[in-house]
């Protein structure tokens, strides 16, 4: 996939980000690193800053002493523990330095008291570890985490530099990427990176010449998922047990999280053609069944609120 | 004598069953239309409350007429492939190589889905050269709607709750044999809680009298602050059609279902229900209030919350009717999110350890994978075959992966 074949390996390989990759240089000549928090908008060179300032620091075994893991995909903190804790058990003999470094991915999705366990584990493993947690937003990370870590704010790429690099590995690739492609790309992912590559290669295998704002606009229609325009549609029409059915299909054979259903029906019911006020009205209801399910309610459950609410609307309007 | 008495007092012969005589004949007379080559309906479905004779019938009259009786449980995933190969010889050869006659039971039939086993159950059906009996305790009336493939090439004979008088009968033959004495009105008692279901009337006859010889009401009362369990639909029939919170709290004792299984069923049929859309919007709210108190006596490990659970999915719900008409519902749906992830195991296996890769290589979490990229790698794999070789091989997936990414 070309957005790792294109991931930037080293950090005199990025371009972009530059104060933060100059501080980065800095740490990898000292040989040494606080604990650190990337904050920033998705597919802007978090990750890939992390990787390759391992990669600087490390030599090419430097996979040996990383560890990643990603807080939405690890099941509870406890199981973070253990595997921070085997991971820092043994000490990293690499050369001068003597600590490893563990990434954790979307930290800012952790629950308050998750990152409160976190934190102790940190102090704990100071010696041999450093963490690099990164997140879209700081303010879901709690102080005394943010007060133990150097914070990083990553701005979005600009207009310029993000086409920049798209139109740079549409050329490698042989692919003619016409300016209206471009426009409609950079359209569609504003400035996250990996957005606009994974839409550049898709749209690439479907229109392998000349890629234009169509073929783009095509790919879009194709992946943004139908069904849960299907659903609403049936909801509005007052037809809830088919509408659940797509609900049900949307959570066990497409196996998207609720948190994914609500953000797509959330910006298509901004969409739709409905009295203004209703769509005030269904965004209340929405932002209600959001914090549900962030209480832990169970999606399905919690997501045909939405589908009721919905044929109200559909009855009312 | 350590043997249940339910099984140690299930019927042998014909004659021991109580009740359902109308059935049992209905099943008879099937049985001997068979003497003249298979019938057009090749099969019995016997379908009714629990406890009440379905299965002894089966094997009393198998036993009676001198049929070899094979007997597939529910418990087995009921494949086609499966099922042929652990029936599939018996059903076309009419006797045993020592010239009994085959008949086979498919008992249990509840549990079965739609999908995966009826469906292949009814092609069997349509193959077999012997008798087919297939028995569903089912609680509605009327038919289920994932039997519906068996509906026109079975014979359907319908089981009801053993009367009371011989329920008290049955219960005195016992209780001769036991040569133990039960005073008349704790009989009665028995016959009566158990509506019918012979099998758990004898159970709570064994509860009580077991290793005593004497037993009055005053041995029973055990029994009398227990209310006798509610089947699902009656639950059910009760709670959509309570006008207070407390007839329609009830039903969480008296439902023979965790409640957490309440939940769902009321949540399948709610909408079946209230016809009405605004009344269908109070009751959904009314059950995603109920999820959220339960996780909070969950959370909080304080189950003196689990009551604003109960108040809401029970009263909530019924009290949520204001317009809706009156429907006379033809059965109640079982829970379907269960059987959905039943039917997609192997698909959704195949996505996960799909995710799980491109998550690792991507440096990105499953659940975006699943959302962002796996949807575009589709088009991909739809689209242009050479890359998406290459992406195959990077990711270093599996044919059948493959074959995924391609449906």
């Amino acid at each position: 996939m070309w957005t790792e074949k294109y991931r930037p390996q080293v950090l005199d390989d990025m371009v972009n980000q530059t104060d933060i990759v100059s501080r980065l240089k800095t740490f990898v000549k000292e040989r040494s690193l606080p604990h650190l928090l990337f904050v920033g908008p998705a597919g802007i060179g978090k990750t890939t800053s992390i990787l390759a300032m391992a990669r600087d620091l490390y030599g090419p075994g430097y996979r040996n002493y990383i560890l990643e893991l990603n807080a939405s995909d690890e099941r509870g903190i406890d199981v973070i523990r253990d595997k921070v804790k085997n991971f820092a058990r043994t000490a990293a003999i690499a050369g001068d330095v003597s600590f490893k470094i563990l990434i954790m991915d979307e930290a800012d999705s952790l629950t308050t008291a998750a990152q409160h366990a976190l934190r102790r584990i940190m102090e704990i493993y100071t010696g041999t570890c450093r963490f690099c947690l990164i997140g879209n937003y700081s303010e879901n990370i709690i102080d005394p985490i943010q007060s133990r870590c150097s914070i990083f704010r990553f701005r979005p790429l600009s207009e310029a530099d993000t086409k920049e690099w798209i139109s740079t590995i549409a050329s490698k690739e042989g692919v003619q990427l016409l300016e209206k492609g471009l426009e409609a790309i950079y359209e569609a992912s504003k400035g996250d990176l990996r957005k606009s590559i994974n839409l550049l290669q898709a749209a690439a295998a479907v229109q392998g010449s000349a890629v234009d704002d169509i073929a783009v606009y095509s790919i879009l229609g194709r992946v943004s998922p139908r069904k849960v325009r299907d659903m609403i549609d049936l909801g509005l029409k007052g037809e809830f047990v088919e509408a659940r059915e797509v609900l049900r299909s949307l959570l066990v054979d497409e196996g998207l999280a609720a948190k994914d259903i609500i953000r797509i029906v959330y910006s298509e019911v901004l969409k739709l053609n409905i009295p203004e006020i209703w769509k005030v009205r269904l965004s209340d209801t929405i932002g209600e069944i959001d914090y549900r399910l962030i209480q832990g309610g169970t999606a399905e459950i919690q997501l045909s609120v939405l589908v009721a609410k919905l044929a109200l609307a559909g009855e009312k309007i | 004598m350590s043997q249940p008495w339910s099984s140690l007092f299930r019927p042998c012969t014909l004659k021991e069953i109580a009740g359902n005589e109308k059935a049992i004949r209905q099943l008879q007379i099937w049985l001997k239309s068979w003497e003249g080559g298979a019938p057009k309906q090749r099969a019995a479905f016997l379908y009714g409350p629990p406890g009440v004779g379905k299965t002894c019938t089966v094997t009393a009259l198998a036993a009676d007429q001198g049929y070899e009786l094979i007997e597939v449980n529910a418990s087995d995933r009921r494949t086609k492939k499966r099922l042929n190969a652990l029936i599939g010889r018996s059903i076309h050869q009419r006797d045993t190589i020592t010239g009994k006659r085959r008949m086979v039971l498919f008992d249990e039939l509840e549990g079965v889905s739609e999908h995966g086993g009826v469906r292949a159950i009814a092609s069997i059906i349509k193959e077999a050269e012997v008798p087919i009996v297939l028995i569903a305790t089912s609680i509605g009336e009327r038919w289920e709607d994932k039997f519906r493939p068996l509906k026109d090439i079975s014979l359907h004979i319908k089981y009801t709750a053993v009367p009371f008088s011989q329920s008290l009968a049955r219960l005195k033959v016992i209780v001769g044999e036991l040569e133990i004495h039960v005073d008349e009105d704790v009989l009665e008692l028995l016959a009566n809680r158990s509506r019918g279901d012979l099998r758990s009337t004898i159970n709570d006859l064994e509860a009580i009298a077991r290793g005593r010889t004497r037993i009055t009401m005053a041995e029973a009362s055990v029994l009398t602050d227990r209310d006798r369990n509610d089947y699902t639909p009656d639950a059910l029939m009760k709670l959509f059609s309570a006008k207070t919170l407390s007839d329609a709290r009830r039903v969480i004792s008296s439902a023979h279902i965790p409640y957490d299984d309440l939940f769902n069923w009321i949540y399948e049929n709610l909408p079946l229900v209230l016809n009405d859309t605004s009344d269908l919007a109070e009751g959904i709210d009314a059950l995603s209030r109920a999820d959220i108190h339960k996780i909070r006596a969950r959370r909080t490990q304080d189950y003196r919350l689990i009551k604003y659970m109960f108040d809401e999915m029970t009263g909530g719900v019924a009290l949520a009717r204001r317009s809706s008409e009156e429907v006379d519902l033809p059965y109640f749906r079982s829970p379907q999110l269960v059987w959905r992830y039943r039917r997609t195991w192997h698909s959704r296996r195949c996505r996960k350890s799909i995710a799980k890769r491109i998550a690792e290589r991507c440096h990105i979490s499953t659940r975006e994978v699943v959302a962002e990229i796996i949807p575009l790698l589709k088009v991909i794999y739809e689209e242009d075959p050479s890359m998406a070789e290459g992406i195959s091989r990077w990711l270093d997936l599996e044919d059948k992966e493959i074959k995924w990414m391609r449906s």
